[in-house]
């Protein structure tokens, strides 16, 4: 019977974002996002009160997903966030400092919900059709017949991630293994659509960063105990593996709804193992190297498999089951009776390594998509940044197969966007006032309000209290070193921009980034030339880029759009 | 509480409803977050969601939210509008009985209170507002508000088409009032795209709002994370769940469904098993996989390469399936299995007990069947070949937050509830007032109308719409309006024998109903039309005929086709259906056809308020004259919210000038919104406000226990006390 209950009636409020409160939450939660953006970013310490170990992070997923917000509104805009990592894994900080930057940009200019949210759909559309367009002056196409594009792609993400304690050459080592064991994963030959393997990291923790490595094929780890069993193992050029799904542990099957009566002196214990042993007999008949299993394998059964000179692996779990089908070639055994010779497989080699303190077995496939990528930091919390670095950027890299586009990082991006977005809408405001019926002040004030809301997510990246100035060219984004004089009448002190596409040896005219400014054309269409010289540069990840855009925009509008909040207290 | 105060807390409450759900009313309206105890955030401008997420204590509010839900339930809109016309109603009430306490001066008056105060008087206006509803809304709608109606399909052929454009100017119109400004286009494109998608043919739409409307969470995948814009449709049906075992296979398909276990077990539910022996325990294994391994191979020689499961399967069953190359999908629900069955017809697969040599029917052709990943989540997309008239489709709902797909779910779900409405006939019945009768019977020219007759007369008339192709075959449409007319010629029958003794009247009833029969025979063959039995009523009569001896029958038959054309919407235009009338008791059968349309952004408050002026002026009972005036007024309440931003020209006055001064020179109404609303629901909604009010006003105590509800039955909660 179910419980019935009075239950307490919500809790109403309108006109949520007027609140002071709600304010001043939204302005600490930019805090945090802010202080933790970009290379220089300051590293924040989570640690739960009532137990859990310590966390150490900069990076929006961890962050976000620690944090407990309890406002309606930030719960909101920390979902939306969160979605929006798991959706691309990067541009999590982006999308949330621009959500908070245009929420309280909008609010200080004080127009009607209505307006705004047209415009700023507006807006954005004028952005997305820019950035996918041909001449679009921040995009660069990826040339995949050097693995240059990609390197910096990654670098940049690695770099970005100060929590994960690497210095300069451990950054270039870990970028290179993370695009080797990318590219591991892409088959040699494909038909008519590109399947991606998988690479699976396994933890070291305690050793050298420079110690991590790649291999092909899978890893298992196996105990000292278990390497005492295995007997030295004999070479040949292959070997036949046979991979159990079902348990071999001999307890019975499900019999059915109705009950099944024994008879005394009915040992059916014996009657499954004799059913096990069986299976040996058939196993060591066909000839078969290795066997894994999913789940148990009864000591019988594995006594015996050894005696035959078999290796047993159990307990290997359902995550690694399908790469391990891919790596044999097999297909998991769900039968204890008559196995078809069609479903064992075969890897190529097979040997027992010892990485750090762990033991492992290697298997080695003929060809197959499946690498893994032993990682090492020195201690774990260090260790669990790095991994989600590595799953971050593999994650990033399929999605640039399927985009072959990258924009440019380190600010320059936004600086560009938003001087883009202020001449065009300078020059040619004629097509969003037509339709929308607003004002032309309506429509400058928040041009000025998004505009600067994409800027300040530029100009934090800069945490140790330099400069930021824009170009008058390019319109990108140029940090000098602070307690300097002044960057804009010396312009030497700036050395590279933020992509690290230009530098400073040309003929440039800079302004303070905040400061209010002529709109200017910067200038479209990259040349071709002047990507193919650089060898540095900072990249983003196109497709998370812009999703993080359009999720910032959205989500800012929906929250600008609430007019009352109804809060359930049962 | 006193009953006088019963009216007064209702305003109260109806007030503060008012001002949340006014917020999110129109095209200008604003999104209300809502948070559940688990943690859920919901983003929401629909009233019904609103008001259930407040869970209001006042016994009164619980009554209204309780009557605005079971209206959502038959209609699926109208919540906000609800809560407005109510509390607008409410107020009108409430000045009018101030003012009759006040006022002293006026005999008139002075005798209407002192009538009032005699008889109860919220009992009393309940009674009048009750009979407004059955008798005086449904003769206004019938007789002035139908020259307005505009609809749906485009007349330009005999036969009924969905017209597309202005099926978009309705989804424009419903979704301004249900999702967020920046999305309202972009949703109603959507939906426009994928009923279009879905529809196999014309003719069987209603069947694909019904399915639509039945298995709509299965129809759709939400996906969180993605900006709103990459929502899309895709062909074929999605299944929530991944492949147990997958196997690329393309060229001929064949899927079956289970609903147990394809492995056989030991012992069925009910039954015991006795093992005597370990060798008959090893033996009864092996036949267990022998069969097993049997029927995976039966079925691979049958072509299948899928097996749709809703239980699951063990290990040995997927194994052999993957060696045989079937794929197999597993614990499918049972929507999920009867959304299938209805898609392509296909029933469960029944194991065979004995041999397996013969073929297995209940098998069906996909066009493909391979995973689907969205946002790294894996799915089953499966091209089936539907046999009816939905061309299976799927909605995949982005949006960078769960709150927000489920706005937007509900909302297409919505949308589908109201077309479903929409494409069926309202009927509407009423008496008619003496005074006119005159009036009717100038609308409809009788066939053979006898006004001067003194006595009585009926006109029995068969409601014929011309209902293109809603049979489900045209072989058998012929065969039911076969039947049709044989249980129409029984019912005539006995009436006839009855009027026998009376001489006069047979030749009048047998040549008219002969005719009858001809026309209806002469439609069928026309237009393929489908007649609409409306039985009920003419039974009614029958039984009435025995009743009064001297009545005299005549069946007039009338089919009216008023054919009015809008300034704006030149496509758009209305088809009168045959109104039937039956005059000796006063009742007129009359109904609001399918697909009845109104430009939305008031205008119909406009129109009924205009006629209800006018009819209030013509009523010469008071009360009746009082409560027209009050609903009339009332009405007005949900313009006044619409244009309340408008400035100059669309300023709520400036409308309402103009829209009066358009409906008396009989010129086509200004809107300053394109789209259209269903006329049908906004009647609907009317009416189920006046039943609200009347409930309300009969109340005369409301009587406050203090006792835990004596369902709560649990030791818990009496220890809490």
């Amino acid at each position: 019977m179910s419980r019935l209950e009075a239950k307490k009636p919500s809790f109403c409020k309108s006109e949520p974002l007027t609140s002071e409160r709600v304010r001043a939450t939204l302005c600490v939660l930019k805090g945090i996002l802010t202080s933790s953006y970009g290379p220089s970013g300051r590293l924040k310490q989570l640690h739960n009160g009532l137990g859990g170990c310590v966390c150490t992070t900069s990076q929006s997923s961890a962050l976000l997903a620690n944090l407990s917000v309890t406002h309606p509104i930030l719960k909101i805009l920390t979902t939306s966030m969160q979605n929006h990592v798991s959706c691309f894994s990067d541009c999590g900080l982006f999308t949330a400092i621009l959500c908070c930057n245009l929420i309280e940009n909008v609010q200080r200019i004080g127009l009607m919900p209505t307006t705004v949210i047209k415009l700023n759909k507006h807006l954005l559309s004028i952005c997305t059709s820019y950035l996918q367009s041909e001449f679009c002056g921040c995009r660069i196409l990826v040339d995949f017949s050097s693995t240059q594009t990609l390197l910096c792609l990654v670098r940049s993400i690695v770099t970005s991630k100060p929590a994960c304690m690497l210095t300069r050459q451990e950054i270039d080592h870990i970028s290179a293994l993370i695009l080797r064991a990318f590219l591991l994963t892409i088959p040699e030959n494909t038909k008519d659509c590109l399947i991606l393997g998988k690479s699976i990291i396994v933890p070291l923790k305690g050793q050298r960063v420079t110690d991590s490595t790649v291999l092909p094929g899978i890893l298992l780890e196996i105990s000292e105990v278990q390497l005492m069993k295995i007997l030295p193992i004999k070479k040949s050029d292959t070997f036949k593996v046979a991979l159990f799904c079902a348990s071999l542990s001999g307890d019975l099957s499900d019999t059915g709804e109705g009950t099944v009566v024994v008879s005394s002196g009915v040992s059916l214990e014996n009657a499954v193992l004799d059913q096990l042993l069986n299976l040996g007999r058939q196993l060591v008949s066909d000839h078969i190297d290795l066997v894994i299993c999913q789940k148990v394998v009864h000591p019988s059964l594995k006594q015996f498999l050894s005696m035959h000179r078999m290796i047993a692996i159990d307990r290997v779990g359902a995550a690694l089951m399908e790469p391990l089908s891919k790596v044999t070639g097999t297909q998991p055994i769900g039968s204890l009776g008559s196995i078809s010779p069609s479903s064992y497989g075969s890897v190529k080699d097979l040997c027992t390594e010892k990485f750090g303190f762990k033991h492992f077995l290697h298997l080695i496939p003929n060809e197959a998509t499946i690498c893994s990528l032993l990682l090492c930091n020195r201690n774990d919390t260090a260790w669990d940044e790095l991994k989600l670095t590595c799953q971050t950027a593999l994650h990033v890299l399929q999605l640039t197969i399927k985009e072959p586009s990258v924009l440019l990082g380190g600010g320059c991006t936004e600086t560009h966007l938003a001087a883009y977005i202020r001449h065009k809408i300078c020059n040619e405001p004629e097509s969003i006032l037509q339709d929308d019926g607003c004002t032309q002040t309506e429509l400058q004030l928040l041009t000025e309000a998004f505009c600067s809301a994409l800027e300040s997510v530029a100009g934090s990246l800069e945490h140790d209290g330099g400069e930021i100035l824009t170009d008058m060219k390019y319109g990108h984004f140029w940090s000098a070193q602070p307690e300097s004089p002044s960057a804009v009448d010396c312009p030497d002190l700036l050395s590279r921009c933020g992509c690290g596409l230009y530098t400073s040896q040309e003929e440039l005219r800079w302004s303070f980034l905040k400061s209010t400014r002529h709109p200017f054309a910067p200038q479209t269409c990259l040349p071709h030339e002047a990507v193919g010289s650089a060898n540095n540069l900072t990249l983003d990840c196109f497709t998370a880029k812009l999703s993080g855009l359009q999720v910032a925009v959205e989500t800012a509008n929906l929250i600008l759009d609430l007019s009352y909040i109804i809060e359930d207290k049962n | 509480m006193a009953a006088a105060g019963s009216a007064k807390v209702a305003l109260r409450v109806a007030e503060v409803l008012e001002t949340i759900v006014s917020c999110c009313v129109g095209p200008e309206g604003r999104q209300v977050l809502c948070t559940k105890p688990t943690g859920e955030v919901l983003i929401s401008r629909d009233g019904g969601c609103l008001l259930e997420a407040l869970h209001l204590e006042h016994p009164i509010a619980r009554m209204m939210v309780a009557c605005v839900s079971s209206h959502l339930r038959k209609t699926g809109d109208g919540a906000k509008t609800f809560i407005i016309f109510l509390c607008h109603l409410l107020r009108g009430l409430h000045a009018v009985t101030d003012k009759e306490q006040d006022s002293l001066i006026s005999k008139n008056i002075q005798t209407h209170r002192r009538h009032w105060k005699n008889c109860c008087q919220w009992k009393f206006i309940s009674q009048a507002l009750l009979k407004f509803q059955t008798q005086v809304l449904d003769y206004i709608m019938g007789h002035y508000l139908s020259k307005h109606f505009l609809s749906i399909f485009s007349s330009s052929t005999k036969e009924r088409t969905l017209c597309r454009s202005s099926l978009e100017l309705l989804l424009e119109a419903y979704f301004c009032g249900r999702v967020g400004r920046n999305n309202q286009n972009f949703i109603s494109q959507l939906m426009c795209d994928y009923f279009f998608k879905c529809m196999a043919c014309e003719s069987g739409c209603e069947e694909v709002f019904e399915l639509v409307d039945d298995y709509f969470i299965e129809l759709n995948v939400g996906v969180t994370g993605l900006p709103v814009s990459d929502s899309r449709i895709i062909a074929g049906l999605v299944l929530h769940r991944d492949f147990s075992v997958y196997c690329p296979a393309d060229g001929d398909i064949r899927i079956v469904i289970v609903t147990e276990t394809i492995q056989p077990p030991f012992s069925t539910s009910g039954s015991e098993f006795i093992l005597n022996s370990e060798a008959q325990f090893r033996t009864s294994q092996f036949w267990i996989m022998e069969r097993t391994k049997a029927i995976m191979k039966h079925l691979q020689s049958q072509n299948v390469k899928l097996l749709l499961s809703s239980v699951k399967q063990p290990d040995l069953v997927i194994y052999y399936a993957g060696l045989n190359g079937i794929s197999v999908v597993e614990c499918l629900s049972s929507e999920e299995v009867s959304l299938i069955q209805r898609v392509v017809g296909l029933s469960p697969f029944v194991l065979p007990h004995t041999s397996l040599r013969y073929e297995i029917c209940n098998t069906a052709l996909m066009n493909f069947c391979k995973p689907l990943i969205l946002r790294s989540k894996r799915y089953v997309h499966l091209g089936l070949i539907g046999t009816c008239s939905f061309i299976p489709h799927c909605i995949v709902l982005c949006a960078p937050v769960q709150g927000l797909v489920e706005q937007h779910k509900s909302a297409l779900h919505g949308a589908f509830k109201m077309l479903r409405q929409l494409f069926k006939d309202l009927d509407l019945n009423y008496m008619l007032q003496a005074s006119d009768q005159n009036y009717a019977s100038s609308l409809l020219t009788y066939k053979n109308s006898r006004e001067s007759t003194p006595l009585p007369e009926i006109v029995n008339g068969s409601m014929q719409s011309p209902y293109q192709g809603t049979v489900v075959e045209n072989k058998g449409k012929l065969a039911t309006t076969q039947t049709y007319l044989k249980i129409y010629s029984n019912f005539v029958v006995p009436s006839i024998e009855l009027e026998t003794h009376i001489p006069r009247s047979i030749p009048k009833v047998t040549p008219t109903d002969t005719y009858q029969t001809d026309e209806t025979l002469r439609y069928l063959s026309l237009a393929k039309t489908r007649i609409v039995d409306d039985s009920e009523p003419f039974m009614e009569s029958n039984s009435a005929n025995s009743t009064t001896e001297n009545t005299r029958i005549e069946i007039s038959y009338e089919n009216l086709q008023v054919t009015e054309i809008a300034g704006r919407g030149s496509m758009l235009a209305v088809r009168e259906k045959s109104l039937e009338m039956c005059t000796s008791h006063g009742y007129c059968f009359s109904s609001i056809p399918a697909g009845c349309v109104l430009p939305a952004g008031g205008n119909f408050e406009f129109l009924l308020h205009y006629y209800l002026l006018n009819y209030a002026k013509k009523c010469h009972q008071s009360e009746e004259t009082m409560v027209s005036v009050i609903i009339a007024n009332a009405l007005l309440g949900i313009p006044k919210i619409l244009y309340k931003s408008k400035k100059g020209n669309y300023s709520f006055p400036q409308i309402y000038v103009r829209t009066l001064h358009a409906i008396q020179t009989h010129q086509p109404m200004v809107s300053s919104q394109t789209g259209l609303e269903s006329v049908a629901s906004k009647y609907q909604l009317l009416t189920s406000v006046l039943q609200c009010l009347t409930k309300i006003l009969t109340i005369d105590l409301v009587i406050n226990i203090k006792r835990q509800p004596q369902e709560v039955y649990d030791q818990d909660s009496e220890e809490e006390v």
